[in-house]
């Protein structure tokens, strides 16, 4: 799911020290469940700023509401009859989410108070990792299940690159190399004849808006 | 750890929480039918061994259903017991199925608004109502300066 | 008692029930607004979905999948025993050869009836779906989970005007006139029920399947809650 994490107090201050009035708009979705932007985070996260712009003498006042997700308008609607109040919203929702209440309410300025970071796992309690890129041409069945792209520090997809040091990456030394634990996990399987495929070049081009409309649903939308 | 004080619960903004969707509330909750076709449509109640207490309907009647029938006696206690029912129970998937039409995650997040305008929300770490007490450091990552 | 039900009773039932119907019809309305439709012009991209042209055997494939897993897929027998219910309870009043006559009678319309013998056998085909559905309610445990005395309630007054309009027809039990006023008073408190239970779902159905845009509507609705 999607990790993000809280940005410092400062920046968020920085941000919103002008709009005497916030909504600190919540995400019950992925933020919540990393612990970055759920109901209990805002509701700190607004005790922190009151006091502390209370402490700076500005004039400040930020309340909070938390919405399921903020990738959907119908859950964003939610927030129509109460918009008008605030000055500014606080989003504690994903890159994605800031964006989309952002369309919804043109007119107010939305600041995003966490860093979306990446699509990760849940290692444990507080313990997140990143473990895909998003590449959208997905080769996890032929490399075992370990990503080349986002685990090999070079993003290779035709082995290793001679690098390697007791199977540590010479990029860094506390990351282990991709290309050796997918070789490793291949042999388990018995389907090294895998790692023998060679892929093409790849188009890393990614300066278009992904879009995806499934099949069945197109016609509701074509003109 | 002494026993907490049970807050009372602000009725006046639930209703308002309620009220903003009374109509649709309403007719929802009124022309269910019970004819229990939403059940094969959660993938939670598949994963359950079909119990019956994860189909889409038990979960809409038994929280949003008794929370507007209740709405004169109601108290924190009960909304304790329906946090449950709508967060542990139900993911808001979206794919409930209803013959007639019903829009049943839109209930449920009702619900959910409902108990969190109150303060009662759906715990993460990842067991439902896991005490703060167990994780000291929870939130102190929150409105942390730069020099970390 | 007989005056009474022939008389002002049946004009208050069809009032509540054309009334109530006017009503939930316009309360769906103003619930529900129009849809701001977002568009794509056909799109160019070179990675597209597929264009539509399955062969035989995908097309097959692909029917079997949404199939197994539509409700008709996961619940065959209920469906087919509701398709039946819900058709022998629409076609049977409105053709029976016995209200067309009253209605000839009251108000010089002519209109078409199906053979006595058919619209019997449609009433006993009724008669058993609905017996099927009490005792599914009782035995299934996921109905059993959230079904009320109301729900009884509901599949007793459906049943009613059918069970006492066989029985005056075939003379059985009480006498004629007697199980006619039942059957009447059956049939009229079933029409106001129609508004003010779950049996509006017939209003509901049209409306939410056919006008409201969802994932799961018949065809792409133009409006939204």
């Amino acid at each position: 799911m999607i990790i993000a994490k809280v940005k410092p107090l400062e920046e968020i201050k920085d941000m919103v020290k002008d709009y005497p009035k916030v909504l600190n708009v919540g995400c019950a979705g992925c933020t919540a469940v990393c612990l970055a932007g759920g109901q209990k985070e805002v509701d700190t996260l607004n005790t922190q700023l009151n006091s502390s712009f209370k402490a700076d003498k500005v004039s400040f006042q930020v309340d909070g509401f938390t919405v399921e997700r903020q990738c959907e308008m119908q859950f964003l609607a939610e927030l129509d009859k109460i918009a008008g109040q605030y000055n500014a919203f606080l989003s504690m929702g994903c890159g994605a989410g800031v964006q989309f209440l952002a369309e919804r309410f043109p007119r107010i300025p939305v600041f995003p108070a966490v860093n979306t970071s990446f699509v990760g796992v849940n290692k444990d309690i507080g313990w997140y990792e990143e473990r895909c890129s998003s590449c959208g041409d997905c080769v996890l069945g032929i490399t075992g299940g370990i990503c080349p792209v986002t685990m090999c520090a070079k993003g290779l997809f035709n082995g290793p690159c001679g690098g390697p040091e007791d199977g540590h990456c010479e990029v860094d030394k506390d990351i282990p190399c991709a290309w050796v634990n997918i070789y490793e996990r291949l042999k388990e399987q018995g389907r090294l004849e895998n790692i023998l495929k060679i892929f093409p070049a790849r188009d890393w081009q990614n300066q278009i808006q992904g879009k995806i409309i499934l099949e069945p649903y197109k016609k509701r939308y074509i003109k | 750890m002494t026993t907490p004080e049970v807050k009372s619960i602000d009725k006046e903004k639930i209703k308002d929480i309620l009220n903003d969707k009374k109509g649709k509330m309403k007719l929802s909750l009124f022309v269910c039918a019970h004819c229990g076709l939403c059940a094969e449509s959660c993938p939670l109640y598949r994963a359950h061994d079909r119990n019956p207490e994860y189909m889409p309907s038990y979960k809409v009647i038994n929280s949003l259903g008794k929370l507007y029938k209740k709405i004169k006696k109601l108290d924190r206690n009960f909304l304790e017991e329906i946090k449950e029912l709508i967060w542990k129970n139900c993911v808001l998937c979206g794919r409930c199925y209803c013959p007639l039409g019903i829009d049943i995650p839109s209930m449920i997040a009702l619900a959910r608004g409902v108990c969190r305008s109150q303060g009662i929300s759906g715990v993460y770490p990842h067991s439902l109502g896991a005490p703060e007490e167990d994780f000291p450091e929870a939130l102190s990552h929150i409105g942390v300066s730069e020099k970390e | 008692m007989y005056d009474f039900i022939r008389g002002p009773l049946m004009w208050a039932a069809l009032v509540i029930f054309v009334g109530g119907l006017i009503f939930r019809i316009i309360q769906m309305f103003q619930l529900s607004k129009k849809k701001e439709r977002i568009f794509f012009t056909s799109t160019s991209s070179g990675e597209e979905q597929r264009g539509g042209d399955y062969s035989p055997e995908e097309r097959k494939l692909r029917w079997l999948v949404s199939f197994s897993n539509s409700i008709m897929g996961n619940y065959p027998i209920l469906t087919i025993i509701t398709t039946i219910f819900h058709i022998c309870l629409f076609i049977t009043p409105v053709f029976l050869l016995g209200h067309n006559l009253f209605l000839y009678e009251s108000w010089k319309i002519k209109f078409f009836s199906l053979p006595e013998s058919l619209t019997d056998i449609m009433t006993i085909i009724f008669l058993l779906c609905a017996i099927f559905f009490i005792l599914r309610r009782i035995i299934v445990p996921r109905l059993r989970a959230i079904s009320s005395f109301n729900d009884f309630l509901l599949l007793f007054i459906t049943i009613a005007p059918f069970l006492t309009g066989y029985l005056a027809y075939h003379q059985c039990f009480f006498n004629y006139k007697t199980m006619l006023t039942l059957h009447i008073l059956a049939g009229e408190i079933m029409l106001m029920a129609i508004t003010f239970t779950k049996l509006g779902h017939i209003i509901f159905f049209f409306f939410t399947r056919f006008h409201i845009s969802s994932e799961y509507s018949l065809i792409p609705g133009s409006r939204v809650w």
